[in-house]
């Protein structure tokens, strides 16, 4: 979780953001828990900052949902991801960059989790490129736990991962999420997404800038 | 699914075999909504070898969605009950009659169609009239593609896309009838 460990212990910057995307993972691959609810309540922004600001609505919107009905948020998480027949959103990389499930960015991603050592747990049976594991990825980049170096075509290093899997279709996912027909308390977690990927793509960015480096390669 | 559970008695009989070699067949040959006070197997009648056997109350469940085979099966010259038997135990009872004559495709198993009581016949007619939706035939054709028609799902599923019910009396109809 990402909030309640914010301000008090203060964590280095790599691990907040390894918080940030694991927060990300936990709400887009299922329904937040009756716990998992009570501790977004816990959440605050702590800061004037776009981002906590973000999260201190989220945490106002889990209060709501927490005191209405308890069933109201995996509703919405049903129609938005699940549905009958298809849900509002398909929240994999592959429909985002080719309009089509399983394709092309699919195989290359498993490829390049194959060069990282990294694959699907066994108990699940989404696509790898679906925003929730491709987040699960970024957190475990973050925090040290995978590592991206193994990658070729200018894709070393998580800035590379990022710059080829997330960044050509993220934004515009979250920018979905936050329209979407049912889209209520993930109205905020998109927002929320929304901001903390405009971070990461000017921060990327920015550590580019500063090492100097010849431009990522953004997809080939 | 709106659907009405009747009881009917049903009554079987058996004729002595004409050869040796072949032994007694039960065939169910009326059903009656009187329920008759007698366990299920009771010997009601032996006349010359001739049995009359009760074989119990069974359950006729009506549903909601079949009044269009209901309808087909009271237009008939004589409307029937569909009784069908594996051993000496009746498996099914339906007013269906496309369901009945399903079961009857299965040699191990002794359909038969007996008369439907009228009694049961008022009452199959009032159910059709509360829960009858009459639904249109709608021939679909090809399509052209053109350009209009994009292949690719949109990225946004919107409320009029999604999924409806198109049979019954909640349905919208299918798509595209307007």
């Amino acid at each position: 979780m990402s909030g309640s460990s914010k301000g008090k212990t203060e964590l280095d910057n790599d691990e907040q953001r390894a918080q940030h995307w694991a927060f990300l993972a936990s709400v887009l691959a299922a329904p937040p828990s009756d716990g998992m609810l009570s501790a977004i309540v816990d959440l605050s922004g702590g800061s004037e900052t776009a981002l906590g600001q973000a999260y201190a609505r989220l945490a106002g919107a889990a209060k709501h949902a927490r005191g209405t009905d308890t069933k109201t948020v995996e509703r919405e998480f049903f129609e938005l991801f699940i549905g009958v027949g298809r849900g509002e959103l398909l929240p994999y990389a592959s429909f985002y960059l080719t309009g089509f499930l399983n394709e092309r960015p699919l195989a290359d991603l498993r490829r390049d989790l194959a060069l990282m050592g990294i694959e699907r747990a066994e108990d699940r049976h989404e696509p790898e490129d679906h925003i929730a594991s491709l987040s699960e990825i970024m957190a475990g980049l973050a925090s040290g736990a995978f590592s991206a170096d193994a990658l070729g075509c200018g894709a070393a290093g998580e800035a590379g991962f990022f710059a080829r899997h997330l960044q050509p279709w993220a934004p515009q996912f979250f920018d979905d999420l936050a329209v979407a027909p049912s889209a209520d308390f993930y109205r905020h977690v998109a927002e929320i997404g929304s901001l903390f990927m405009d971070i990461e793509i000017r921060a990327f960015e920015l550590a580019r800038k500063q090492e100097g480096r010849a431009p990522a390669a953004v997809a080939h | 699914m709106p659907m009405e559970v009747l009881r009917l008695g049903i009554v079987a009989m058996s004729r002595p075999p004409v050869t040796q070699w072949s032994g007694r067949i039960l065939r169910p040959v009326s059903a009656t909504m009187d329920l008759l006070p007698l366990e299920a197997g009771a010997l009601m009648a032996d006349r010359d070898g001739v049995q009359t056997v009760y074989l119990g109350d069974h359950a006729l469940v009506l549903h909601s969605g079949e009044t269009r085979h209901y309808i087909d099966n009271l237009m008939a010259r004589q409307p029937s009950i569909w009784v069908a038997m594996t051993g000496a135990d009746v498996a099914l009872v339906t007013a269906d009659p496309y369901e009945g004559e399903a079961l009857a495709s299965d040699p191990e198993r002794v359909v038969e169609a007996v008369p439907m009581p009228d009694t049961l016949a008022t009452s199959l007619d009032a159910f059709i009239g509360a829960h009858h939706v009459e639904e249109v035939f709608h021939k679909r054709k090809r399509v052209p593609a053109t350009s209009a028609d994009d292949p690719r799902a949109p990225r946004i599923l919107q409320p009029d896309d999604k999924w409806v019910q198109s049979r019954g009396r909640s349905a919208r109809g299918p798509r595209g009838t307007g």
